[in-house]
């Protein structure tokens, strides 16, 4: 696809997730029905539980199409690399900063090590690292491969971090753990409005990707002008 | 590129409506359930879905904002 | 494969040499370790705090941290005067050049793995528990995997403006589960649970240090190709 069939596309995107996002929120104030046991605050899930599936696609994304620059060294690999890092660190703050404020009202506290919680944080900081490392590097093809490393590595560490932190709270019990997922299955208006909200994030989420994947291409475009001029 | 920010913009009021009309609602449900319990939940979820909002239109924002520079710069 | 093998032995032995003659990094890490256990003493309130509970988790940190002290060093003597494009140019293959880095790093972070333990053992007066032999396989695949790890990002690091300062914000997300799976072993066997408890964990070390150490063989070459 080109650049401008990339953006069209992209903007279209972006504006139909961010309807349906808005038809989300408005869905879990006045249509949904509220949780029993826990109230109000479980429609927090309706945003956190995408943003969590949307930032680990995202990061999953980043780092196939880092592993495939590395192998096949094209160019647009490692555009949709970044574009995928960029998504993942905004949804991944979503994930961060929606789950304590549910948890303040369910667990009485805001952070406890809650596996998928610390999973995200640790990813959050590993693909700080991405862009650190990105822009850090004279040479900026030199900083497109150390980042494609750090994404790789991270990955790979996934396993073992979700082992470890399973483990750990094996460790430390939570007094009170109520995770709706893992309950029986939801009532209906909430699984429909559950997985209305996860189709909204990841349009938006597809969307915004090609904006900036689109906008990676025009910056590339304008590299090789400069250096024309230059030559 | 003005049709994105009116886009962003329009999103931007209805998110705050939509808010705001929610504050109002909620301070209205019946007592029947919540004359025991405080409005902090309600505030939790409003601030969570703001955070989500403020997030992703930042983030559109961003790079509607960097389109436009790069695209200036390869225009001029 | 025998030449694979020399190829390696000599990256070793030339790191461990240059190692031999200046002492700078292994320096620097023991005495991280001793001033490290001094000043643990110094931050626990011992009337309130048995240092049995907290010395598993205070070792691991010590090992971490003064690790990263001696490792991310390993490549600065050849980045200053310009030899890494001297080892990278020779016939071994780039991942020999980082099997060899990396175990020579692991033969100068295993001892100071030791020392710490030392250290903490003559400072607390921690009973090491029920079997020692078991806490020094853990110290060693965590050493294994740290070095795994930190040589490749010690790479990256060097390879930016921001040098050194970069490597801990990369390293230490990726080193949790190690020091998770470290800190359980060490923790139980110091208060003297059955082995069996832990050999999950120490399974669990040893395959976060060959995954590490396959994953720097194979990534290395991408890290310092030109």
């Amino acid at each position: 696809m080109s650049i401008t069939g990339m953006r069209r596309t992209g903007t279209g995107l972006a504006v139909v997730g961010l309807l349906g996002m808005m038809f989300v929120f408005w869905l879990s104030f006045f249509w949904v029905s509220t949780e029993a046991s826990q109230g109000v605050a479980q429609r927090i899930f309706y945003v956190h539980v995408p943003a969590a599936w949307t930032t680990f696609f995202a990061f999953g994304l980043c780092a196939l199409t880092s592993a495939m620059y590395l192998w096949l060294r094209d160019e647009r690999l490692d555009r949709a690399a970044v574009s995928a890092a960029e998504g993942g660190m905004i949804f991944g703050t979503i994930m961060l900063t929606t789950g304590p404020l549910w948890g303040r009202i369910a667990w009485g506290t805001y952070w406890t090590w809650e596996p998928r919680l610390t999973l995200t944080l640790l990813l959050w900081f590993i693909f700080l690292g991405y862009f650190m490392v990105r822009s850090s590097t004279e040479n900026p093809e030199k900083g497109k491969r150390f980042a494609a490393v750090v994404a790789i590595v991270g990955a790979l560490d996934i396993p073992f971090i979700h082992v470890s932190v399973l483990w750990f709270r094996s460790l430390h019990p939570q007094p009170v753990v109520v995770r709706p997922e893992d309950g029986p299955a939801l009532p209906g208006d909430m699984l429909t409005l559950l997985l209305t909200s996860l189709a909204a994030f990841t349009v938006i989420f597809l969307g915004l990707f090609m904006l900036r994947y689109a906008l990676e291409g025009l910056r590339r475009e304008l590299d090789v002008r400069a250096r024309k001029v230059a030559a | 590129m003005f049709r994105l920010k009116s886009v962003v913009t329009g999103l931007g009021m209805a998110a705050g409506f939509a808010f705001g009309a929610a504050v109002l609602v909620a301070q209205e449900l019946p007592g029947n359930a919540l004359a025991t319990q405080s409005l902090r939940p309600y505030w939790h979820v409003f601030i969570a879905y703001a955070i989500a909002i403020a997030l992703v239109l930042g983030w559109v924002i961003s790079i509607g904002r960097r389109l436009r520079d790069v695209e200036e710069r390869l225009g001029g | 494969m025998s030449l694979y093998l020399d190829q390696i032995r000599a990256i070793i032995w030339k790191d461990l040499l240059l190692e031999l003659r200046t002492r700078e990094r292994i320096a620097a890490m023991g005495a991280f370790a001793v001033l490290a256990g001094v000043l643990f003493n110094y931050s626990l309130d011992q009337a309130r705090v048995a240092p049995q509970d907290v010395a598993a988790g205070l070792i691991w940190m010590t090992l971490v941290f003064g690790g990263l002290l001696g490792v991310g060093r390993t490549f600065y003597l050849e980045a200053q005067d310009g030899a890494m494009e001297g080892v990278l140019m020779s016939p071994a293959p780039k991942d020999a050049v980082y099997l060899g880095k990396t175990l020579a790093n692991f033969a100068l972070l295993f001892p100071v793995a030791l020392l710490i333990l030392g250290v903490f053992w003559l400072f607390f007066g921690l009973d090491l528990g029920s079997n020692p032999g078991i806490l020094v396989l853990a110290l060693g695949l965590g050493a294994l995997g740290f070095v795994a790890l930190s040589t490749l990002f010690a790479a990256v690091s060097s390879g930016t403006h921001m040098g050194e300062t970069l490597l801990p914000i990369l390293v230490f997300p990726l080193l949790v589960p190690m020091v998770v799976y470290g800190v359980g072993v060490t923790g139980r066997i110091m208060v003297g649970r059955p082995v069996e408890e832990v050999l999950g964990n120490v399974r669990l070390l040893a395959a976060f240090a060959l995954v590490a150490l396959a994953a720097g063989a194979v990534l290395f070459r991408f890290v310092v190709e030109d």
